[in-house]
């Protein structure tokens, strides 16, 4: 496996392009947290050469360096919060649900985003949280699966008025990044075969999974892949549902109470609709080849084989 | 308003609400009964836009850093305190998480030890970015200090050289349990551990209001000049339970020796009746007025 660190460019950079636009035209955005100096060292050294004064690194604290950051919001300022591994949020979990999330919702909200990386390997390198930031009232949660999405969601969370808990999947590798163009902020993206009997949800690495299928199945489906996982847009999912009767949920999210159990709820109401979901195991992320918790594409296909036929 | 004549406003909005819990017209509130010096005595030290932070013993704190205690300034925090949606923060905050901006009482939470690292992101703010000569005070329970946000927020208070006045309010326990549970044997009080830090500190008893705010002074100017933080420790008794509706493990006895250090008993009897009635013929209309507003709106988020 080739090292994360020096691979999956693509995202990062437009992630990067988008801070740094926005740190041209609004002097009040910062970047802060235990890793704020070094990734933009690496990642971003135009951010370093203009904005050094603007990067606030703190010490591995990481609960107190988002009550930290709450404090600059509440003081003027657009904090981002960099919080380097998305295992490392747990860390932080009672800042983010509880001082972030709880004092948008009874003061004026500031714009806050919390910044967390799905690394690729090991028990606490890599684990999926997302779903358990979409319980929380007060959050709003994305994760950008292709370049153009984590631009525009970079942008859109530096100007919502509240807290945005931002994922990067290093997973998804620069060689398998699909390239979408833009698309309305808040709306899933929604595209292949109309004609189809199969709607697919996706999210982050399983739209990059599912992206191209079609080719290597034969089976046609239409392909929604979520961008913000809070709130989902249940509309373009619920239209696409309509006309298709058959719903396929793939999430890289531990299957259990995932993101796919919430859409399921939501479907199932419509009558006549076949729904499945796959998702990864409920397990810890090997050190090595990872791949082996997610379901593999002989599982996804049977699943659309089924469904289609059935 | 004359920091004795505030100790009571606070001690008799106190005593209302306190009978409103009772009556199941509010919720278990937290009191500050006995503390009131430190709020009082801190808050007439500050400038005006100085920032404050707190903990959830917020009555005291409000009312201490409000300019303006006439009547309808007060409603809006009886208001917040009974859920109602005229209250500060629409009824949503309750009494542990006010926050009003506009008189720079920035922020206050149920959760001990999280006002500390969010009072040092407010005056890195104020140093770095806005670069102002304001202050932040942030008020905090010597249990607090027990909490890793304590030890993380004084470390970056400290890396950072932001302009925090940490107020230690040392009532000497955590809830109902005293402080042999929660510090470490070798140490006396907070301010020792504060060499840690290299943050500067003393302690001062926390009954004469005048004492408080001349001490209080001292180190707030201390903090504007370096911009750099410092701890002032006072000393007090609660006079009250933890919060309103639980038990207390103290001995009628215990408690009779700690109303002994209780901070309006230095007010002359007379002077105390004339201005309770003065008072309460205020708050009547302002009790009554929240009471009668509608609850706060549920906000699906």
């Amino acid at each position: 496996m080739k090292d994360p660190f020096y691979r999956n460019h693509l995202i990062r950079d437009a992630i990067h392009k988008a801070i740094l636009e926005k740190m041209r035209v609004n002097p009040r955005v910062v970047i802060v947290g235990e890793g704020a100096h070094m990734k933009v060292h690496y990642d971003a050294p135009d951010i370093e050469k203009e904005f050094s004064e603007r990067i606030v690194t703190l010490p591995i604290s990481e609960g107190a360096n988002t009550d930290f950051s709450l404090g600059l919001a509440i003081g003027g300022m657009v904090p981002i919060v960099d919080i380097i591994t998305a295992d490392f949020m747990l860390r932080a979990f009672d800042s983010i649900c509880n001082t972030c999330a709880k004092h948008a919702t009874v003061a004026e909200p500031h714009t806050m985003v919390i910044r967390g990386e799905f690394l690729t390997g090991g028990p606490t390198t890599g684990q999926r949280i997302e779903s358990l930031f979409c319980h929380i009232p007060g959050l709003r949660v994305v994760l950008p699966c292709c370049a153009v999405d984590a631009y525009d969601l970079m942008l859109e969370a530096l100007e919502y008025k509240g807290v945005t808990v931002f994922f990067e999947d290093r997973m998804i590798s620069d060689e398998g990044a699909p390239e979408f163009s833009r698309i309305l902020p808040g709306k899933a993206r929604i595209y292949g075969s109309r004609q189809s009997k199969l709607t697919v949800v996706t999210y982050g690495l399983s739209t990059m999974w599912m992206h191209g299928f079609e080719h290597r199945t034969g089976i046609d489906f239409e392909h929604i892949d979520l961008r913000t996982l809070y709130p989902i847009d249940f509309e373009t999912i619920l239209r696409s549902v309509a006309r298709t009767r058959r719903l396929l949920i793939v999430e890289p999210d531990t299957l259990y109470m995932g993101i796919g159990s919430e859409i399921a709820a939501r479907v199932c109401v419509m009558s006549d609709v076949k729904i499945a979901r796959c998702g990864a195991k409920r397990t810890v992320l090997p050190v090595t080849e990872g791949e082996r918790v997610f379901p593999d594409k002989e599982l996804i296909r049977s699943f659309m084989t089924d469904m289609v036929e059935a | 308003m004359n920091l004795q004549r505030k100790m009571l406003l606070i001690r008799l909005i106190e005593d209302r609400l306190q009978t409103l819990c009772r009556e199941g017209l509010a919720g278990d509130l937290h009191f500050n009964k006995g503390q009131e010096a430190i709020a009082v005595g801190v808050c007439a030290a500050l400038q005006p836009s100085d920032k404050i932070a707190t903990h959830h013993r917020t009555i005291a704190h409000y009312l201490s850093k409000l300019p303006d205690t006439t009547p309808e300034h007060i409603y809006p925090l009886i208001a917040e305190l009974l859920g109602r949606n005229t209250g500060i923060n629409g009824g949503r905050a309750g009494e542990m998480h006010i926050s009003n901006h506009t008189i720079g009482y920035e922020f206050s939470f149920q959760l001990v030890g999280t006002c500390l690292p969010v009072a040092t992101g407010i005056a890195w703010a104020l140093k770095h970015f806005h670069k102002t000569r304001d202050i932040v005070a942030c008020f905090f329970g010597d249990a607090a200090s027990s909490n890793g946000q304590f030890h993380e927020a004084c470390t970056i208070a400290a890396v950072q050289k932001v302009p925090l006045l940490l107020v230690c309010e040392n009532n000497g326990r955590a809830g109902n349990i005293t402080k042999e549970y929660y510090m470490p044997p070798a140490i006396e009080c907070v301010s020792e551990r504060m060499s840690a830090y290299g943050i500067p500190s003393w302690r001062i008893p926390g009954q004469d209001v005048e004492f408080v705010k001349s001490e209080a002074e001292s180190a707030a100017s201390l903090v504007r000049e370096t911009g750099c933080p410092l701890l002032l420790e006072i000393t007090v008794e609660r006079l009250c339970h933890h919060k309103q509706g639980q038990g207390d493990i103290r001995t009628k006895e215990e408690l009779a020796e700690a109303s002994l250090r209780d901070p309006l008993l230095e007010l002359d009897k007379k002077t105390r009746k004339q201005w309770t009635e003065e008072i309460n013929a205020e708050l009547d209309p302002v009790f009554a007025k929240a009471l009668a507003d509608p609850v706060a709106d549920l906000e699906i988020l």
